[in-house]
């Protein structure tokens, strides 16, 4: 009967050990992480938009689209109509359009209007048909984007304030221009905007000295 | 790490053979999925750009209109705030001639009604939903008819101070023979013109100018609670009431009234008087001023009791005194008085000065003899169409029922409103009417001040307002824009010389919300005095023998009932009773006594003719002893919506039974006397019922000094509010101030404010106690409302709320508001026993509630001396989802479990920070206003950065009349409150127990 109980006890105790490294274990190898941080997170879009091409490539200033950012709380997602401003014209890559020229050349006929299968979804949105011409019979839908950086209902993130002080839109969002698909890259926690904060008050931005509140309600009210 | 929850479905096919491996496998990829889902982002969050985005909008940056209100008929301008297309807020405009920048805790409130998904949302023609054409096409055939067989066609609405609708009513009714716009106030002032009519020949509601008036004697007029227009009344009341300047300019105050009003409760001398005794003081002011000015009264006025003589005899020699800067008002709703107090003004001179008759108002135009004259048409059957706009006849006139019954055959009754009320229910067509906040309107509300209220939303019911109605049936379908347009083309933009093009001046007025063009001039006859002694005859028939009085009056709150369906007006205290959710029938304690009732007693008020009401007592300070005060508004049709306002826990009561209704309609008890509606009703009986109703009240102890509970300490005076009298003042700026304590503290250091160091001012001379900053502060700071049950249990969750406290009894009541809201403490109680650290100090000495932090352990609120903290004991129910649109974006909703106060809006503070950031400046004086500052029609809150020694709130707290609260704990608070200064003699002053009432 004690034996029993002995090794009931060492069972117990080995599977207790067990079951405890295995949830350490599985926390270290898969990244686990505090709840609703979502580093990391890389939603595909409904419109595979690349960041890459415009922001990089091309080099349009993040500005340019994300004009909240300067006087607004949000940095906002472009209107559809901004998109337009270049895509009027703009319907397809460089290269198919080539393409497109050349084999027309070849088989001696005007070419035809090329448009990607992506900017097909942008004109749907903004109500003309699949090649970017007005038809009556269709309706604007809009575009629903999924949001990669969002943070908690409690928390209140002023864009400009920071964008006017001179941080960098990479400081928190990272390397946008090379993203082909927007990745959230910072963790977003309370603890790594503190951080920031006690860095740009002891270093300053751009060797600028700047007063970066710590007060809890600077983004909790 | 990749995004599992969005790989499509195809990538996630099951293997066609499921093996045991296969299903190990696959049952390893589950927990490893459960543990990353863990880790996910579960419900995506949408994000919808615009498709071609407004020029003006930026998401998240407010816009703001400047529009006028319409929580009633005084034409305040309103600053509207509108985030991403929807108003948030009202505010008031700063720069409008009438309001001034104040704006009352109805016009505050009345945003709500915008998002009140109730409202019509199509026209219904005989109780059935139809349609705009349908409705038009049918009412259009009826008209024709009775056009054609020359109907009588009636237009009964309450004051309308839109010209361009009046200018359509007009047309419209020209178009038949016999057509007449009867105009009617729930609550009437209708005797108030009458009495000009006879005494100026001309039917007209001066301006009155408190701010020139160095006496004011007001005859229970409301006039800073209710009465025509009191957000202007309180700005011009303040203004003529400044301890700038030596000697300070500084109004004498005396009301007399039967029950204790907000006004009432601000009077340097208040005289309780029953309604008979009210008339009688009317004479005998006359009589005694006319002797004065060395003439004779053709009619020999009694000699009033020994109390009254005295105080008529010492008000007469203040108003001589003062002549020609004093003012006489009243607000009887009774001819013969209101001729008397004509003739009491023309004898001081004060036609010209004090009240001007030639810019006259047009805030209340209701005239009760067209009203009678219409009801009897009504009776005998001789209307044949009925158009009611604004008003409720059949709630708000007595005799509803019988009323409703004889409509019954008129062949074409039609009303235009919001919803299917106790008028609209009888009507044949009802059509409904947008919010102020989704339309466009103009309103000239005195004469020469024009105003314009354009829409700040998408309409969000499919309402048309009724100048397109008209419009349409005379056949030339125009939107109201294009009306009014039209109409201030045509008759406003002649009226000035300013601008040279119209599109400039409209322009101009859209962008400013208000212009001042030349007022349309009256003919105003000289006085004339034949009409007094009639008046004088026919108040001295008026015998003292009778007693027991039911004053009828406006509810403070909610009005004449326009605004029952407003859940946040339902759940504002009453200023002087403190009541929430329910209207009672107030009387003295000697009177309560003598009918052996005890508070909460509910009572059948009878009346012959079977006119009976049932309400619930409440023994109020300051209440005449003949007269029992009932509030009008409440009992309205469809107030059971509130049933489940409050959160559903096992021992909730709902706020109103199903199928009832939040409180008593009191208007059957209403009485014609001649041709007026009398708010004074005599012949009535008090039954005890031997039921009682639980009354909510936010205040339950009254008085400055200890209950005599207290052992030792019983009686004893707390450091509350600190009171002086103007003499004493004068003589030392800092009369009556309180003992100061020596502060020695337990804490090693005090804390260091390097930058800003926010405080606020509150200047209880200032401070009327009309409650528009609680409205204020609920709005701006997404406050719940949380039903009668709960302000039962103490759990109302308004961060500010105003003290009302009660010293002495009988004649010498004085009464004293104070603003109550958390005290940002130097030395916090609350800070050092939460055991999470939710509540903290910031740097710039605001005392911060962290929701996310708190766990709810309320530790805090216990050791609050000043109780201020709130508790979110429920998830509160915030009305569907469209009321859910009026949440105030920038500040957190907060969730069950977490304790909440005021935060000194820090949303503006922070947002001001940054915009000063923004534009590379340092923030200015005035940049930070908090929301309760914002619309206090007093100008009695400041606030701002006590380490700008330039700021208006650091010389204030400076100033020799500022204290802290309960100083003497040495909590160190930041809100500074000023000395209470009455013009009165014999304010017993600072230390020593006063006696407790």
């Amino acid at each position: 009967m004690k034996l029993l109980n002995n090794r009931m006890t060492t069972v117990v105790l080995l599977v207790a050990v067990v079951l405890t490294m295995s949830v350490f274990f599985t926390s270290f190898t898969s990244n686990m992480r505090l709840p609703d941080n979502h580093q990391g997170f890389e939603p595909v879009q409904p419109i595979a938009y690349s960041h890459r091409l415009h922001a990089g490539e091309l080099g349009i200033d993040c500005l340019h689209c994300h004009g909240g950012a300067e006087q607004s709380r949000t940095a906002g997602i472009p209107p559809a109509s901004t998109c337009m401003n270049c895509h009027q014209f703009v319907t397809a890559s460089i290269l198919s359009v080539r393409e497109e020229d050349k084999l027309a050349a070849k088989e001696s006929r005007p070419p035809r209007k090329i448009v990607s299968p992506d900017l097909q979804k942008l004109y749907r949105a903004v109500g003309l048909n699949e090649m970017g011409e007005r038809d009556i019979s269709l309706t604007a839908e809009g575009i629903e984007w999924i949001r990669v950086h969002s943070l908690p209902s409690f928390v209140y993130f002023n864009h400009s304030a920071h964008v006017n002080s001179g941080v960098a839109c990479q400081t928190c969002h990272g390397n946008v221009e090379t993203m082909e698909r927007v990745r959230q890259v910072s963790d977003l926690s309370m603890g790594w905007c503190v951080n920031c904060h006690r860095d740009a008050n002891a270093n300053g931005i751009n060797a600028k000295p700047v007063n970066a509140s710590i007060d809890c309600d600077a983004c909790h009210h | 790490m990749k995004d599992h929850l969005h790989t499509s479905e195809d990538q996630l096919n099951l293997p066609e053979e499921f093996s045991r491996r296969s299903f190990l496998k696959l049952a390893g990829f589950t927990f490893a999925g459960g543990v990353l889902a863990g880790c996910q982002q579960s419900n995506l969050e949408k994000a919808i750009p615009h498709l071609i985005k407004p020029e003006e909008l930026v998401p998240g940056v407010p816009l703001w209109y400047a529009s006028t209100c319409a929580g009633c008929s005084a034409g305040c301008g309103v600053l509207v705030k509108t985030r991403d297309g929807r108003p948030i807020k009202l505010e008031g405009n700063p720069e409008h001639p009438i309001s001034r920048g104040g704006l009352c805790a109805v016009g505050q409130a009345s945003l709500l009604g915008l998002y009140d998904s109730q409202r019509l949302g199509a026209p219904l023609a005989h109780g059935k939903e139809s349609t705009w054409e349908q409705v038009d096409a049918a009412i259009k055939a009826e008209l024709e008819g009775i056009r054609k067989r020359n109907g009588a066609v009636r237009f009964l609405t309450g004051t309308i101070t839109s010209p361009t609708t009046n200018e359509l009513v007009r047309r419209f009714l020209s178009t038949f023979k016999d057509a007449r716009h009867v105009v009617y106030d729930p609550v009437s002032s209708s005797a108030l013109l009458d009495a000009h009519e006879r005494t100026h020949g001309v039917r007209a509601l001066p301006q009155f100018r408190l701010e020139k008036a160095t006496t004011i004697v007001s005859l229970n007029a409301d006039f800073l609670g209710t009465w025509l227009s009191p957000v202007e009344f309180t700005k011009a009341y303040r203004q003529g009431r400044s301890l700038q300047g030596t000697p300070p300019v500084f109004s004498y105050h005396t009301q007399f009234e039967s029950r204790l009003s907000i006004t009432g409760s601000n009077a340097d001398e208040r005289v309780s008087v029953s309604p008979v005794e009210l008339a009688h003081v009317a004479s005998r002011l006359l009589s005694l001023l006319t002797e004065r000015a060395g003439r004779r009264l053709p009619v020999a006025v009694p000699l009033l009791d020994e109390r009254l003589e005295r105080c008529t005899t010492e008000c007469v020699e203040r108003l001589w005194r003062t002549k020609g800067k004093s003012l006489v008002v009243c607000g009887v709703n009774d001819v013969a008085i209101q001729v008397v107090v004509n003739a009491i003004n023309e004898v001081l001179g004060n036609y010209g000065s004090t009240i001007d008759l030639n810019r006259s108002s047009y805030q209340a135009q209701g005239n009760d003899t067209d009203l009678a004259k219409l009801l009897d048409e009504i009776r005998s059957g001789n209307v044949s169409a009925l158009f009611v706009d604004g008003v409720n006849p059949f709630y708000d006139l007595p005799g509803a029922q019988e009323l409703a019954a004889a409509c019954e055959t008129i062949p074409l009754p039609v009303s235009f409103g919001e919803r299917n009320d106790e008028t609209a229910e009888h009507m044949h067509y009802v059509l409904p009417q947008p919010h102020e906040l989704e339309r466009w309107n103009d309103s000239e509300a005195i004469a020469g001040i024009v105003s314009l209220t354009q829409p700040t939303i998408q309409p969000l019911r499919p309402a048309r307002p009724l100048m397109e109605t008209i419009s349409i049936w005379m056949g030339t379908k125009e939107s109201a824009y294009n009306l009014i347009r039209a109409e201030w083309e045509r008759s406003i933009f002649k009226r000035q010389t300013r601008e040279q093009s119209f599109t400039q001046f409209w322009n101009k007025t859209l962008h400013d919300g208000f212009a001042i063009v030349e007022p349309k001039r009256q003919a105003v006859s000289s006085f004339n005095p034949a009409a007094v002694a009639e008046s004088l005859r026919q108040l001295s028939t008026q015998s003292l023998q009778q007693k027991l009085f039911v004053e009828l009056h406006a509810s403070s709150t909610i009005l004449d009932g326009r605004h029952a369906h407003n859940a946040w007006l339902q759940e504002l205290p009453d200023p002087v009773t403190k009541i929430v959710w329910d209207n009672v029938a107030s009387l003295s304690r000697k009177r309560a006594e003598s009918l052996n009732l005890h508070e909460g007693d509910v009572v059948r008020l009878n009346r012959e003719g079977g006119r009976v009401i049932e309400l619930p007592i409440h023994i109020q300070q300051g209440h005449q002893d003949d007269v029992i005060s009932v509030s009008l508004g409440y009992g309205r049709k469809g107030t059971d919506r509130f049933h489940h306002v409050n959160p559903k826990w096992l021992q909730a009561k709902p706020t109103v039974e199903k199928g009832g209704t939040v409180g008593t309609n009191a208007a059957p008890l209403l009485e014609w006397k001649g041709k007026t509606l009398s708010y004074f009703v005599s012949g009535i009986e008090v039954e005890r019922t031997g039921t009682n109703r639980q009354i909510a009240v936010t205040q339950e102890y009254d008085f400055l000094t200890n209950p005599n509970l207290l052992g030792e300490s019983s009686g004893e005076k707390r450091n509350i509010i600190q009171q002086a009298s103007l003499a004493t003042f004068v003589a030392n700026p800092s009369a009556g101030s309180f003992p100061k304590p020596p502060l020695d503290s337990l804490w090693p250091e005090e804390h260091t404010y390097p930058g800003h160091r926010w405080g606020m001012v509150i200047d209880l001379t200032a401070c009327t106690g009309c409650s528009a900053c609680v409205i204020s502060c609920q709005v701006e700071n997404n406050i719940p409302v949380v039903g009668k049950d709960e302000v039962a249990r103490n759990r109302e969750l308004q961060w500010l709320r105003i003290d009302r406290y009660y010293e002495e009894e009988g004649e010498t009541l004085r009464v004293a508001h104070q603003p109550m809201l958390c005290q940002h403490c130097g030395n916090a109680p609350c800070e050092t026993v939460c055991p999470v650290l939710a509540t903290v100090h910031n740097s710039e000495g605001l005392n911060q509630q962290v929701y996310n932090r708190c766990v709810g352990t309320r530790y805090c609120a216990n050791n609050c001396p000043y109780k201020v903290r709130h508790f979110n004991w429920f998830q509160y129910p915030r009305g569907d989802e469209i009321a859910r649109m009026v949440l105030n974006p920038d500040v957190t909703v907060r969730d069950r479990g977490v304790m909440e106060k005021c935060t000194f809006c820090v949303q503006r503070i922070q947002l001001a920070k940054i915009e000063a950031k923004n534009e590379g400046r340092a923030l200015r004086d005035g940049d930070v206003k908090s929301a309760c500052q914002q619309s206090c029609p007093a100008d009695a809150i400041i606030f701002g950065d006590v380490n700008d020694p330039n700021s208006e709130v650091s010389r204030k707290m400076k100033d020799p009349r500022t204290y802290r609260v309960l100083e003497e704990l040495g909590v160190r608070p930041s809100i500074g409150y000023m000395t209470l200064v009455r013009n009165s003699d014999g304010i017993a002053v600072a230390e020593g127990g006063m006696k407790n009432g």
